[in-house]
Parts: C-alpha cells; structure tokens; sequence
C-alpha cells in the first residue's frame, strides 16, 4: 500500500505538484536522519545530510525508474551523502584532531556511552543502519523493509547477529548491565 | 518479530542512547533552502531529465563584446519571446468575443511560465538541423515572465542547461549563461533596446504591439482536450522595431508566420507555433535559415521568486571574449563579421596564411 502511495506522489511530483514530493519528504525524513546518524557523528550533521538526500532525489527524481522503490532509492542516496559529508568531517578534523586523540565529545561522554559508542562503531554499516532505524524511532520491521528494500527476514536476521555483537563487545569491556 | 528477545537489557540500553524524539521536517523551509530544487517541482521534470536539444547555439555563441553583437543577442532573446507572446492577440477590428476576453484576461497576467521548444533547419529541409561545434540548434525551453522582474529563457540541449538568458527590468541588466563552459556575457539593457524589451516583457506591452498585428481565425480544435480557437498571424509588423534596431546584415528577418490556440473556456492561450525565416545574416552565421519555435502555455500568475531574475555571475563563470568566439566560429561567418567590421578583415587573412604557411611546411 506504501509503495503504491509512493508511486503515486513520485508521479505528481513529477507533474509539477511540490506538495507530493513535501509528503515523501516528511515521510520519510525520520527514516533518513536515523540512516544517516548510523553513519555521521553528529546528529545536526545527520539532520542536515538527510535534507541534502532529499534535495538531490529531488534533482534526480526523473531519472527514478521504479517509483514504488522511493524508499530504498532515497535511502542509498541518503547514505551516499552520509559518507561523502563523513569525509569531509574528517578533514576538518585531522589538523586540529591530531594531538587530541579520540572525539572530544568522548571525553566528555561517561565510560559506559563511551563503550556503548564503540560498541556500534565497531560493527559493519549494514546491521549498525538497522539498529540506528530500530531504536532511533522504534521503527517497525515494516517501515525497516520500505527503506532497506529488504524483507523482513533478513532485518530479523541483522539485528540479531548486530545485537549478538554488540553484547560480545560490550562483555568483553567489562560492560556491567 | 518472532525472535525471542534474550537481550531484553540491551534493547533498553540501545534504545536509551540511540533514541531521539520523532523529526519532523518543516518542508517549506527545505524548499526555502534549497530553492533550484522547489523550483524545479514548481515548474515540472520532464525538461530537467528528457533528451532534447534545441536553441540557436550559434546565437549565443557568437556574442561579443562589441555593442552591435550584444544588441542583437538581445534582440533575439526577445524576438523569441516574442513569437510565443505577441501572437495570440490580433487587431481589434478581427476582433471575436475570444480576443476580446483574451485581452482583458491577459491585462491581468502578472506571471507566467512556458515551455516548448526552439528549432533551427535548414529552408526546405525540415529534418535537417542546423548544427554549430556539433551540437544540434534544437533546445527545450522553460520560459519565466514577471511584469515586475523581468524575463529568464532556458535552453536546454541534450538534458542539460546550456544557456540562460535573465533580463532583469528594474536592474536594467541582462545577463546570458553557458554553463558547459563556464562563460557568461553581462550588459546594461539601454536606450532603444531597454524600451523595446520593456515592451515586450510585459504583457500589456505586448498587448499594445499585437494590436499592430493581422490575424486570421481557422477554427475550432482540440488541444490536450482543451477545446481551443486557432489563429493564424502572418506579418512582420510587429518587428519593425527591431528591424530598426538592427541592421539586415546582423539579423535579416524575412519572414513570420504563428498559430495560437487560445482556449475557449480560459481565454488565454494554450499553445502558440512560430515559424521564422531568417535570411544570410550574423544571427545565423551567414546562412539562411528556418526557426521554429513551439511553446505551451500552463502556467499563470505563479509565484515567481525574486531570485531567479537575478543578474549576478555565478562564481567560477569568466566573461565571453571576442577570442572565445573566434576560436569555434567558422571562416565564412569570420569572413561575413569583417564585412561589419566587427573584426578587421586583416586579422581572418593573416590567420588563414600562417594556417597555409605551416601546412606547406609540413
């Protein structure tokens, strides 16, 4: 039902109809800031590559051959963004960072945010996304599959073996529940 | 879903630190944000992203710096403006009930935007475009009128933007972009020119100039199932003025021809067709040639940002230069702006030996 609501606002965007192409942006907004945070340090910064997502999906939207798949295809182009604005967070940061060692905001975070970060950071893109989706917005596994382009499934399958390592990792510090 | 949750703590642990309140995205401040993006579902895709071609690359390409060349660069820009607008409207004394409605509604147009193509052949050959440093002069147009601001053309070649033309009338600038090179041409739109534009540009300008017209009713049709009233305008009279402006030997108007659908329940226009016949001159590097011009009428009284009409470079764009120009145009057109004495005539004949001098050589 989504997709072909979907399908159908990408089409009225396309007729010159802003409004529709406003409704898929607030649908999916949430969606990409969670993505994006998987990715980004900052949440603003998150927030703003989302809305840089959406512009260029804007720009692209013609070049978009399957409509009903608006989610996953503004998903990538969200994490694309994500990554690109991580690289140049990173420049910025080497000359200053460099003496300073880890992320300041660590130092400021108690040990056990500390280790919870590591723990995400240390686990591959694809399960730290969902859990970001999971427990950013208590996305369902329903709205995970509009976004992912996956089934529920697999999402089930992520998260499990995200969770199992986050747990392995979080042991393994010493974490106390 | 169905898996057990054995890692009930983690959930909660997960969930306190990632966790954020829903976002809620203020859409009309993304659009204010990013405004090229709002622009673009405001006025359509199907521009932005279809293969096409269309405008006189020639036209844009031979600017230069002298004062004839720009005048006439303008003057083209508004003779392209010109057959989409002032068509639709004939004398008075043609004058049906539609017409009369046309002109009232059209008194009220404070905005407007267009869409179409603009096709330059060959006479007598139809399919064959003409084509300058190997692109085809065949663009698809987006048009914006303002009373207030001015006017902007894009053409686009191919699904890119390859140029953009803004008069700006309170600013009483022009400026003309092309993109693929980064290269723009900026003036003052003044004397003759800044009046003739001014009439063209506004819709009761327009109004006024049509009214010099002649036109012949052909009858009802069906256009997108709008059922419209065609007419068909075939005279010169409305480009005296340029005539006057510019000489034959830059811009040598032959002939014009327009077909306007005006839609019978709207009276105001749906479609207008244009035909031009453009004899040897600069505009069209001394060859004859056919334009044609098709624009749709959709949109009026849009909200029209300030900011399109812009008159400003974009950063990284470097002005057109007369040796920009030289480089891509052919001999006999460098041949013809010598007659003009846009460049001396010397310079062509200098060039061509030393051409010659260094093919014997080798």
């Amino acid at each position: 039902m989504r997709d072909l609501e979907d399908q159908i606002l990408v089409q009225r965007a396309l007729q010159s109809d802003p409004e529709s192409f406003g409704k898929l942006c607030r649908r999916y907004y949430d969606t990409l800031v969670a993505i994006a945070n998987s990715i980004l340090p900052d949440h603003h910064l998150a927030e703003d590559a989302a809305q840089e997502a959406l512009a260029s999906a804007c720009r692209d939207l013609a070049k978009l051959k399957r409509p009903e798949r608006f989610g996953p295809w503004v998903g990538a182009i969200c994490r694309n963004v994500a990554k690109d604005m991580l690289r140049q967070f990173r420049k910025q940061q080497e000359p200053v960072g460099t003496d300073a060692g880890n992320d300041p905001d660590c130092e400021e975070k108690d040990e056990r945010e500390a280790i919870l970060d590591q723990a995400l950071q240390q686990l591959p893109q694809h399960l730290r996304e969902v859990i970001f989706l999971r427990y950013y917005n208590e996305m369902s596994y329903e709205q995970m599959t509009k976004v992912l382009g996956a089934t529920e499934q697999t999402i089930d399958g992520r998260l499990r073996r995200a969770k199992k390592k986050i747990a392995a990792y979080l042991k393994k510090k010493g974490f106390r529940r | 879903m169905k898996h057990e949750n054995d890692n009930q703590w983690l959930d909660l642990l997960l969930a306190q630190h990632i966790q954020h309140e829903p976002e809620q995205l203020d859409f009309e401040k993304w659009a204010e944000k990013h405004p090229e993006e709002a622009r673009l579902l405001r006025c359509g895709f199907e521009y932005s992203s279809r293969s096409m071609k269309t405008k006189p690359y020639l036209i844009w390409r031979f600017i230069m710096e002298s004062k004839v060349t720009r005048y006439s660069a303008a003057a083209v820009i508004v003779l392209a403006m010109t057959l989409v607008l002032l068509s639709p409207f004939g004398t008075p004394g043609n004058g049906g009930v539609v017409l009369a409605d046309v002109q009232k509604k059209v008194a009220g147009i404070e905005t407007m935007i267009l869409r179409g193509t603009k096709t330059f052949t060959y006479p007598g050959e139809p399919d064959r475009i003409f084509e300058f440093d190997g692109i085809k002069c065949k663009f698809d147009l987006v048009k914006y009128h303002s009373t207030r601001y001015g006017l902007v053309e894009e053409g686009y070649a191919e699904g890119k933007l390859f140029y953009r033309i803004t008069f700006n009338i309170p600013e009483e600038q022009t400026l003309i972009l092309f993109p693929k090179y980064n290269k723009y041409l900026k003036f003052a739109s003044m004397d003759a020119l800044a009046k003739l534009m001014e009439n063209f540009a506004t819709p009761n300008g327009i109004l006024n100039l049509l009214l010099a017209g002649d036109c012949e009713k052909l009858g009802r049709d069906k256009i997108d199932g709008i059922e419209v009233e065609a007419f068909e305008f075939q005279d010169t009279e409305p480009f005296e003025p340029f005539k006057e402006l510019l000489p034959k030997a830059v811009f040598n108007i032959k002939n014009f021809k327009a077909k306007v659908w005006i839609g019978i329940k709207e009276q105001l226009p749906v479609r207008v067709e244009g035909d031009l016949a453009i004899g040897k001159s600069f505009m069209t590097m001394f060859q004859d040639l056919n334009l044609h011009e098709v624009n749709t009428f959709g949109e009026y009284n849009v909200e029209l940002d300030k900011d399109i009409f812009d008159t400003n470079p974009p950063e990284g764009y470097t002005e057109l230069t007369l040796s920009d120009i030289l480089k891509v145009i052919p001999a006999e057109a460098k041949a013809g702006l010598a007659g003009l004495g846009i460049i001396p005539a010397g310079l062509i004949f200098w060039k061509r030996r030393r051409k010659r001098a260094a093919t014997n050589t080798d």
